[in-house]
């Protein structure tokens, strides 16, 4: 019985830190109808520089605050100069182009950082073990359960209770009604995509010590973010949450029944969603 | 007759030419490098007639081009004495099958929409030939060896030649290219075209959208068959790389880099992209990164791509202004 418990603990930390990944993309698919492909290299960005910051300066908690604020407004920038620009030319080229950005960062990446894995240090705080269930179980994943938590409980209130959270709901549902309501949309759409790029640093930062850090990690989340964007819905923040710790256990407890197949279940799984739902679970109507 | 027209027709043949003279006119690393800018050339046209031409980005299209190199992988493994051009027809339609299960479930949707979903299934059947290792050798991939091609009259010929294969490849690739393009230009070919234009006006005028585009990805899956095929009969070997993502991406790459207005630009994609890959490489092991600028660059500032900076519109006004003094 046990061993099913930490199995379902292990899906629910990766299943939080897809949410944290996925929730930044679905935001801005919701808002801006781009599909941004970038976002994966962001989160591999915030794990690198989590390793840059936590060797050089020796402290975990900082990268934790300046990787999410670097990518972030790197995030801003490539809004300003690039995809702005192709806005006119409509939501393919968009996605061509952070395609083409996300491959350009996970070079850059190669190049600073080499393509072997890094291992970053879990800080001296949360290091060791916590007895749970009669067994031991590592605090840090503890902490990236409770920490991710915090962050969509934090979101929730951004998104649900506060002013900006109204511009932003109401721009995913019609972006040029607020427009002509005298909201500066582009603005938003800036603040709203260099918000995702942090949120995914952020979960860079977190994941970093847990899964550690590799050039092929942006390819890895990416996959399954795709799963989570359309399985739980285009643009659906609470399907993508869903979908998320549906995910998280899915691969865990595939891992742990049919390791061979575990990879195929995620792809099945979004076959099956699309076949009896083509908008997802929780999608509406495209 | 119409200048342009002329001038279209005189570089036209002087291509055929070049193509035909090929193998005397180069060394025979550059053959290798010219097959496999063949392959990929159909593999790009193939890619396009959906994007360029239907306005669906087929992100997973490797899948397609995949089947139909394990297809004849398997037929060369299994088979002995299967005629070549059976092998590569019987990999065209099970690249088509493919298509025909791909296509079922995502030609109903577009945009993002429809780019994922084709990337999902790409993935899925990418963990499929990874996994199931009886079949498919897994990671480990399979050797083939070349089959001789029996053709009537002549006899049989070895395709371990080098420049025997490519004249090969070349004739099934120039096939399969002037077939799509009689293809777009028959009533199923336009109805495409219109659905990208306008996709309910041409719902209003009694197409069925989802038959019209299933119809163009199954032709299309058809094609990518082909050159996966001809890409695992040119490398005598598969792995489950010729339909992972990376191979997707490259074919993106080739027909965005090239031009997807054009019917050309991305067989142009494919030469630009295999002979800079080819010389890039050889200078720095990180060539992906100048591919990803070249890349992004093109799609900020030249929408049309490569052969978007010809301006035809140009060519034939400055035509039009020479025939009138």
């Amino acid at each position: 019985m046990d061993i099913y418990a930490m199995q379902a603990i292990h899906g629910l930390v990766y299943g939080m830190l897809l949410f944290l990944v996925s929730s930044g993309l679905t935001l801005v698919f919701g808002m801006m109808g781009v599909l941004n492909l970038a976002h994966a290299a962001f989160y591999m960005l915030g794990a690198y520089f989590a390793y840059t910051i936590t060797t050089h300066l020796g402290n975990f908690w900082l990268s934790l605050v300046l990787a999410p604020l670097i990518v972030g407004i790197l995030g801003v920038g490539i809004e300003h100069f690039t995809l702005r620009k192709v806005h006119k030319s409509g939501h393919v080229a968009e996605l061509l182009l952070t395609f083409g950005l996300f491959y350009v960062i996970g070079e850059v990446v190669r190049i600073i950082w080499g393509s072997n894995p890094l291992r970053v240090p879990v800080p001296a705080l949360l290091a060791g073990q916590i007895p749970l269930l009669g067994k031991t179980y590592p605090i840090y994943r503890i902490f990236i359960l409770g920490f991710s938590f915090l962050i969509l409980i934090g979101m929730a209130l951004l998104i649900l209770r506060s002013r900006i959270g109204i511009i932003i709901r109401a721009a995913v549902s019609d972006a040029d009604m607020v427009d002509v309501l005298g909201t500066n949309v582009p603005r938003v759409f800036m603040g709203v995509f260099g918000g995702g790029a942090a949120l995914a640093a952020l979960a860079g930062v977190i994941a970093a010590p847990f899964l550690s850090t590799y050039p092929g990690m942006g390819l890895d989340i990416l996959l399954d973010c795709f799963v989570v964007i359309v399985v739980g819905g285009f643009g659906s923040l609470f399907g993508a949450f869903a979908t998320s710790l549906m995910l998280g256990q899915l691969q865990s407890f595939g891992i742990l029944w049919i390791p061979r197949l575990a990879l195929v279940f995620q792809f099945l799984l979004m076959a099956v969603v699309l076949i009896v739902r083509p908008t997802g679970l929780f999608g509406e109507k495209q | 007759m119409n200048p342009l027209r002329a001038l279209k027709i005189a570089g036209g043949g002087t291509a055929s030419l070049f193509l035909l003279l090929l193998p005397f006119l180069l060394p025979l690393i550059d053959i290798h490098l010219a097959t496999e800018i063949l392959i990929f050339a159909l593999f790009a046209v193939s890619f396009n007639l959906l994007l360029g031409y239907c306005g669906l980005l087929p992100f997973g299209h490797a899948a397609c081009f995949g089947v139909g190199a394990y297809a004849t992988a398997l037929i060369f493994k299994h088979i002995t004495g299967m005629p070549f051009l059976l092998t590569i027809m019987i990999s065209a339609l099970a690249g088509f099958a493919g298509a025909l299960i791909i296509g079922f479930f995502c030609v109903r949707l577009s945009g993002g929409y429809f780019a994922l979903i084709s990337l999902a299934f790409q993935m899925f059947f990418y963990a499929v030939a990874l996994k199931w290792r009886a079949v498919t050798s897994g990671d480990d991939g399979m050797s083939i060896s070349r089959p001789d091609l029996y053709l009537p009259g002549l006899g049989s010929v070895s395709l371990m030649n080098i420049e025997t294969l490519y004249y090969v490849t070349l004739a099934i690739v120039a096939l399969a290219i002037v077939a799509c393009y009689l293809f777009l230009k028959t009533p199923l070919g336009n109805a495409g075209i219109s659905m990208r234009e306008n996709v309910n006006r041409a719902s209003f005028l009694g197409f069925n959208v989802f038959l019209t585009r299933l119809a163009i990805f199954c032709f299309s899956g058809f094609l990518a068959g082909i050159s996966g095929a001809l890409f695992v009969v040119h490398q005598e070997f598969v792995a489950t790389s010729v339909m992972d993502v990376h191979m997707s991406f490259t074919v993106m790459l080739m027909a965005t880099i090239g031009g997807t207005a054009h019917f050309l630009g991305p067989v142009l994609g494919a030469v630009f992209f295999i002979v800079f890959q080819d010389w890039i490489s050889s200078l720095t092991k990180h060539w992906w990164l100048f591919m990803g600028i070249v890349f992004v660059l093109v799609v900020l500032y030249a929408e049309g791509g490569l052969i978007g900076l010809f301006k035809w519109e140009k060519i034939s006004a400055w035509f039009a202004s020479e025939k009138e003094s």
